[in-house]
């Protein structure tokens, strides 16, 4: 399934960075983050609930309006993903939902696979328009 | 139908940009929707789909209570609209209630349906459109023309002078990122400011009261995040009764719309949740839904599978006449197939004349439909409708006498062979029998009837055959019959040097299409009994050279005569199929021809009755298969009914024969006399070097130059 998310959230445009653990993917968002702003470039950081292999896709749960805001408005978008979370595919992903929009309060679910795209000017693929530019997710447990 | 309508499609065709978009568009589209959807089980979604929609159709009432009771619960208010005015003012009063200057909105064709735009504009709320192809035909002023790709009309260049116009600044008329990057920069500020966001919805979840969004830009959720009032619209048809559900044509929606495993973002949102800007702290969250005919709909026996729509806008993606002419010429609000029938049902009853006129019938949008709807049945049964209302009453009459009674019939066909004076008619009557070989179409010569009908030839034809592998019965079907023998003739052929003993019932007629396509549904019950009656003899296969035919007899009987056409049904095969499947032919059984063999697969063939494999093996056996980009396109023949517009069905023509000449075939093989006429008076026309045959005649001079080399040795 690491194979699977990975090649499919490649083909979606994301960068995958399989890191051992927490500690070595906390470090690579440290320098991911110390590079882009240099570059003048604003980096949002958030963690995923889940991943769907199937889609390559990220599951973030976003109820708090400045998690959320963290995957739209920046022009680089991190997820910090673990391998064990990541689901075969969107079937599998109902009770996780159903769980969330039954906890008691309000839930706002995102399913994120890739950065923000268009194809609205003449069918061209056009990366980051009103969302992120670039897409790194941190696959914890995905091997070093 | 009105000549600026005519205009309009003829200035359409002239369009190279959008020809060159939409023909480009139509292949890459194909080859994505392949590779995606190999990874799933295509026909057990779509089926599933239509289930759950089906029944959703029939218990919108439940699904709207529990969907309102959760969503309420969680917050959120959800609103009823009967109709459009309804729903604009629901909309404008959350506006003037919250004191609302400015709105972002996010992609809604619900909102396209009700107008919205227009009434809060003149209610003093400036309204954004932030989805990149909304924004900019909303500088344009000028409707969507694609579900999906609202903007696929427009080059880079007229959308960087349109926002030239828009922001004042030179733009780069070359770079699409860098345009794409001017629309980020100029909408950006207009979310912050904006008071209120306005979105569609692609589902609501009964069970959870939950709505789901589905977008690839990222704007839907910054509409409904960065404002404090979030409105989302959607028609009753949206509901389903569980994630499950939702989940299910989610594998489907963006395969089907744009090639993707799943789009960027798919958002739930259930409920009103935190939201540092609003007053209480809390999401003012709206839930509109808009019934405007839904709700009526779902009680008519045949139209009620519209609720399957998931708007994914593929049966526009694969229409061959959507690709000619595009989409402001191929809907009013909803374009492509969909956009025909809800025209119709919705909106604007004199423009679904028109565009149902369109459609030439080739099953290429049913074929891909995330519902498995039967939108060409659909179409079929409005052009019906308005045949029968105001239509060609003189012609329906004309066509109810004659074909009902076959001695009549014939006898006219007969008669016409004399004439042979063009009977200038412009209706499906007098395409679909043969007199329609007569009709002025200058794009293609039309063949003469035969000196000598089919069932004259017969007495010399018939032979007995002693131990026949299968004994069958032909069914010729009139355009065979009387307009091309010669196909029939190389198919008895066939069928003698394979041992199969070969029956023409003299009782048989026409098959009865052209009446169902001319709303005659009565006259087209009695000449399916007279046909079913005609074949009640023991016989193992009632086999057809007519693609057309064998859907229809197939397919159509047992839906029109019930169960007393099952068993003459269930014997029905094309040729192509009965050779390959039961006569079991290979290429040893040929001396293989010189032939280079291009391959037209007629609509009613290749997607109505499934049937791929058979002709192709064939032709391989007898001669060198030459395959062509795009065979299954339709030749705009128009299977089933008329087409109005010769222009457009002279274009699809030209398109195929080029296809087919840039493989350099010497011959163009087919399994229908409809595309014969079409194909064989087009190549002659435009002088081109291909000759155009039936798999059959392919099938004969193989086997006849075999004779020849025994007969040397
Ligand atoms: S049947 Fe063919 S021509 Fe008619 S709407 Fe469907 S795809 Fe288009
Ligand atoms: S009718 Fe079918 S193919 Fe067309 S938009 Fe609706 S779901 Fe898609």
């Amino acid at each position: 399934m690491i194979e699977q998310f990975t090649a499919r959230a490649e083909a979606a445009s994301a960068k995958v960075h399989a890191v051992a653990d927490e500690a070595a993917a906390v470090h690579l968002v440290d320098s991911l983050r110390a590079e882009k702003t240099a570059a003048g470039l604003e980096v949002g950081v958030v963690r995923a609930a889940k991943g769907i292999a199937q889609t390559g896709t990220c599951i973030v749960v976003t109820d708090d309006e400045d998690v959320r805001l963290k995957t739209m408005l920046p022009e680089v978008s991190v997820i910090l993903l673990d391998a064990a979370d990541i689901l075969p595919d969107l079937p599998s992903a109902a009770p996780f939902l159903r769980a969330e929009q039954t906890k008691g309060s309000p839930s706002y679910i995102s399913f994120i696979t890739g950065p923000s795209r268009t194809a609205d000017i003449e069918r061209v693929s056009a990366i980051g328009v009103h969302g992120p530019l670039e897409f790194h997710i941190m696959l914890i447990g995905g091997r070093p | 139908m009105s000549d600026s309508y005519k205009r309009d499609i003829k200035a359409a065709l002239n369009d190279s940009f959008l020809r060159r978009t939409l023909d480009k568009f139509a292949v890459e589209y194909r080859a994505g929707r392949d590779r995606v959807f190999s990874e799933v089980d295509e026909r057990g979604l779509i089926r599933r789909i239509a289930d759950v929609k089906d029944a959703a159709a029939q218990h919108t009432e439940e699904l709207y209570a529990r969907f309102k009771e959760e969503a309420e619960r969680r917050g959120a208010v959800v609103h009823r609209a009967k109709n459009a005015a309804e729903a604009r003012e629901i909309i404008a009063a959350i506006a003037k209630e919250n004191g609302v200057k400015s709105v972002v909105k996010s992609k809604s064709m619900t909102a396209e349906e009700i107008g919205l735009n227009a009434y809060l504009g003149a209610e003093g709320v400036e309204v954004n459109e932030t989805d990149l192809g909304e924004w900019i035909v909303q500088l344009r002023r000028e409707r969507p023309s694609h579900m999906v790709m609202p903007a696929i009309h427009l080059s880079r260049g007229q959308v960087a002078d349109e926002f030239e116009k828009a922001t004042g600044r030179e733009q780069d008329h070359e770079n699409v990122d860098k345009l794409v990057k001017t629309a980020r920069a100029e909408l950006r500020p207009k979310f912050h400011a904006a008071d209120m966001g306005i979105s569609g919805a692609n589902f609501l979840i009964a069970e959870t009261g939950a709505i789901t969004i589905v977008t690839n830009e990222g704007n839907g959720r910054l509409v409904n995040t960065l404002p404090r009032i979030h409105v989302a619209l959607a028609g009753l048809d949206k509901l389903v009764p569980t994630l499950d559900d939702a989940l299910t044509a989610l594998q489907v929606l963006p395969r089907n719309a744009t090639g993707q495993r799943i789009t960027s973002y798919v958002t739930f949102i259930d409920g009103a949740t935190a939201c540092a800007k609003s007053p209480s702290g809390r999401k003012i969250l709206h839930i509109v839904l808009l019934d405007n005919g839904r709700t009526a709909i779902a009680k008519d026996p045949l139209f009620s599978q519209i609720y399957r729509c998931v708007r994914c806008g593929a049966c526009a993606n694969v229409c061959p006449v959507f690709r000619l002419v595009g989409g402001h010429r191929m809907g009013h609000v909803y374009v492509g197939a969909i956009g025909l029938v809800l025209t119709y049902l919705y909106h604007d009853r004199d423009a679904a004349k028109k565009l149902c006129q369109n459609c030439v019938g080739c099953g290429a949008c049913k074929d891909v439909c995330s519902g498995g709807i039967d939108l060409p049945r659909l179409i079929q049964e409005i052009r019906a409708r308005f045949a029968k209302e105001d239509g060609e009453p003189m012609m329906s009459r004309l066509a109810r006498y004659a074909m009902r009674n076959r001695t009549v019939f014939h006898r006219l066909l007969k008669f016409m062979r004399f004439a042979q004076k063009p009977f200038s008619g412009r209706d499906g009557f007098v395409r679909h029998l043969p007199m329609a070989l007569f009709g002025k179409h200058g794009f293609r010569t039309l063949p003469a009837l035969a000196p000598k009908a089919f069932r004259e030839l017969w007495p010399s034809l018939r032979r007995n055959v002693e131990n026949p592998r299968f004994r069958i019965a032909l069914f010729a079907g009139c355009a065979q019959d009387f307009a091309l023998p010669h196909q029939l003739v190389a198919a008895m052929k066939v069928f003698r040097y394979f041992g199969v003993e070969v029956d023409f019932p003299m009782g048989q007629t026409c098959c009865g299409l052209p009446l169902v396509a001319l709303g005659e549904k009565d006259a087209a019950l009695d000449v399916a009994r007279q046909n079913i009656t005609a074949f009640a003899g023991k016989y193992d296969a009632i086999v057809t050279l007519c693609a057309s035919c064998a859907s229809h007899l197939r397919h159509g009987y047992p839906k029109a005569v019930g169960a007393e056409a099952e068993e003459f049904s269930a014997r029905v095969m094309d040729f192509s199929s009965f050779v390959h499947d039961k006569l079991d032919v290979t290429e040893k059984d040929f001396a293989r021809l010189g032939w280079k063999v291009a391959y037209h697969a007629s609509c009613h063939l290749c997607r109505e009755l499934g049937v791929k494999d058979a002709p192709r093996a064939l032709i391989s056996a007898a001669a060198h298969y030459t395959p062509t980009p795009e065979e299954e396109t339709c030749c705009g023949f128009g299977g089933s009914w008329s087409v109005k517009f010769p222009e457009i069905s002279a274009e699809l023509m030209r398109k195929k024969l080029d296809n087919v000449c840039s493989a350099d075939a010497t011959h163009l093989a087919l399994d229908c006399p409809g595309c014969t006429i079409q194909l064989r008076g087009g190549a002659d026309q435009g002088k081109r070097a291909i000759k155009v045959v039936h798999v059959a005649e392919v099938l004969a001079a193989a086997l006849e130059s075999g004779e020849k080399d025994d007969n040397e040795q």
